[in-house]
């Protein structure tokens, strides 16, 4: 795969997250103030849905069922103190007025690959 | 049946008793293991099996649709070993230990149920040994005759009693509320293990407290103010709680609440939110020393706490969709951290 057309970046709103079907492969994109950004769905945390249960708020992604935070700008850890785990992202960038992601494969966690000791 | 849990290049060994749930045998050596309803609904305690064998309990548990079956994941809550084990668990520090007071199992005794309101039952129940717990905790019961554990929250705050005091609502199909209903009688023996939960009041953090909850979720709730209370917590701090319930019929702990509002240095207001029926004519029957107002509760709460974020701490108890919307109002209308909100999410 390559860069493909996610969404128009009218289809998200400002400060909010909503995931998208892309040939098979689920993609949560993030509007924080007009910058955008392309993860896979799950929280990092404990594989959550995140298109249910994140919640995107100056720029933080809360997962609010376990209230883990990160920055969405970057995919760092906010939240816990115990929290470092970076949030996996496929590359991304707008082409007249869409999101586009770059996508070579689906992009899962496993908690086999943590490195939090 | 000895469980190995591994994780890179670090091994953790701990036995556990034959049928015992993996999840309540390892937090009883004090093994860090992840949890939160501790009954099957979460998902919370997924593990993923390396090798051997594990039973599960419980195949419907709605946890399990969190799972990736497939890689082998289960439910440490609802599934015991088969053979000795070995295991993955995510996020698990395996060089700590979990947090006290250790849970343990219990022989329950019941000494007495009073009956709050048409569907809410307020059990007494004397254990086998001293139970230490903190304000805001849970135990998971269970009985002879009803398959699969509840959690139910301590109402009371005694540390070193052998007396739990819970809060039982009943359900139309639950199988634990008919057996309530129907066979529960003084002296009836129960299975309880505990306590569960982080949730916990601490009243040295010496914060303002913001409690939220719908329905039975106050019985932790009152655990928190009755530990509150006896510290003196609210000569210096101020406490707002918003209790949830459908009519005025189905409001009860009225007398405590109202109680701890006279102990409370003035500093403690308890607001009650009607949601089905606001009857103004029936709130002459009940506290005057309490506030009533007619909506959710969790909207209700937002928009009339006047506890500073800067100081506050949040204690919410109730159903999952309260918990998720409050929690969003929170941290988005009121700049709450997480740090500051702490939950008892009902399955």
């Amino acid at each position: 795969m390559t860069w493909k057309n996610v969404c128009s970046t009218d289809a998200v709103p400002e400060s909010s997250l909503k995931q998208f079907d892309i040939d098979g492969v689920p993609v949560l994109v993030a509007n924080i103030d007009n910058e955008f950004r392309c993860y896979p769905p799950a929280c990092p945390h404990m594989e959550e849905r995140l298109a249910e249960t994140g919640l995107c708020n100056k720029g933080v992604l809360t997962c609010t069922t376990h209230l883990w935070q990160w920055n969405l700008l970057t995919g760092k850890a906010v939240a816990p103190s115990e929290n470092n785990r970076q949030m996996l992202s496929y590359d991304a960038k707008v082409e007249d007025g869409h999101v586009m992601a770059y996508i070579e494969e689906e992009l899962e966690y496993d908690f086999d690959d943590e490195d939090d000791d | 049946m000895k469980i190995t849990i591994s994780k890179k290049e670090q091994f953790l060994d701990f036995d556990i008793g034959e049928d015992e749930r993996i999840l309540y045998g390892g937090l009883a050596k004090r093994i860090p293991l992840p949890y939160e309803c501790a009954t099957g609904t979460c998902g919370t305690c997924k593990a993923r099996l390396v090798s051997g064998e594990v039973t599960s309990h419980w195949d419907d548990a709605p946890g399990r649709s969190k799972l990736k079956l497939e890689r082998g994941e289960f439910l440490m809550c609802q599934s015991s070993c088969k053979t000795n084990i070995e295991i993955k668990v995510p996020g698990i520090k395996i060089d700590q230990l979990a947090i006290e007071p250790i849970p343990k199992h219990s022989v329950g005794s019941i000494t007495n149920i009073e009956w709050l309101t048409r569907d809410v039952a307020h059990l007494s129940v004397d254990l086998n040994q001293e139970f230490n717990f903190k304000a805001g905790q849970f135990v998971v019961v269970q009985t002879e005759t009803v398959v699969g554990g509840r959690a139910y929250s301590m109402v009371n705050y005694d540390p070193g009693t052998n007396q739990l005091v819970l809060v039982i609502k009943l359900k139309p199909d639950g199988g634990f509320s008919n057996w309530l209903g129907n066979s529960a009688t003084i002296g009836t023996t129960l299975q309880v293990y505990g306590p569960l939960g982080a949730a916990i009041f601490e009243p040295a953090n010496d914060k303002d407290l913001l409690c939220i909850s719908g329905g039975s979720g106050i019985a932790g709730i009152m655990s928190i103010l009755e530990h509150a209370c006896s510290v003196n917590h609210f000569e210096q701090n101020r406490g707002e709680v918003y209790f949830g319930v459908r009519t005025p019929a189905d409001a009860f702990y009225m007398a405590q609440l109202s109680d701890f509002v006279a102990r409370s240095n003035s500093n403690l207001t308890v607001t009650v939110v009607f949601s089905d029926e606001y009857a103004s004519d029936e709130h002459s029957t009940l506290p005057s020393n309490l506030n009533y107002m007619d909506g959710y509760v969790g909207p209700v709460a937002i928009e009339s706490t006047n506890i500073a974020v800067e100081k506050a701490s949040a204690f919410l108890a109730g159903p999952p969709i309260m918990i998720d919307g409050t929690i969003r109002s929170l941290i988005v209308e009121k700049g709450f951290g997480p740090a500051q909100i702490k939950y008892d999410k009902f399955a």
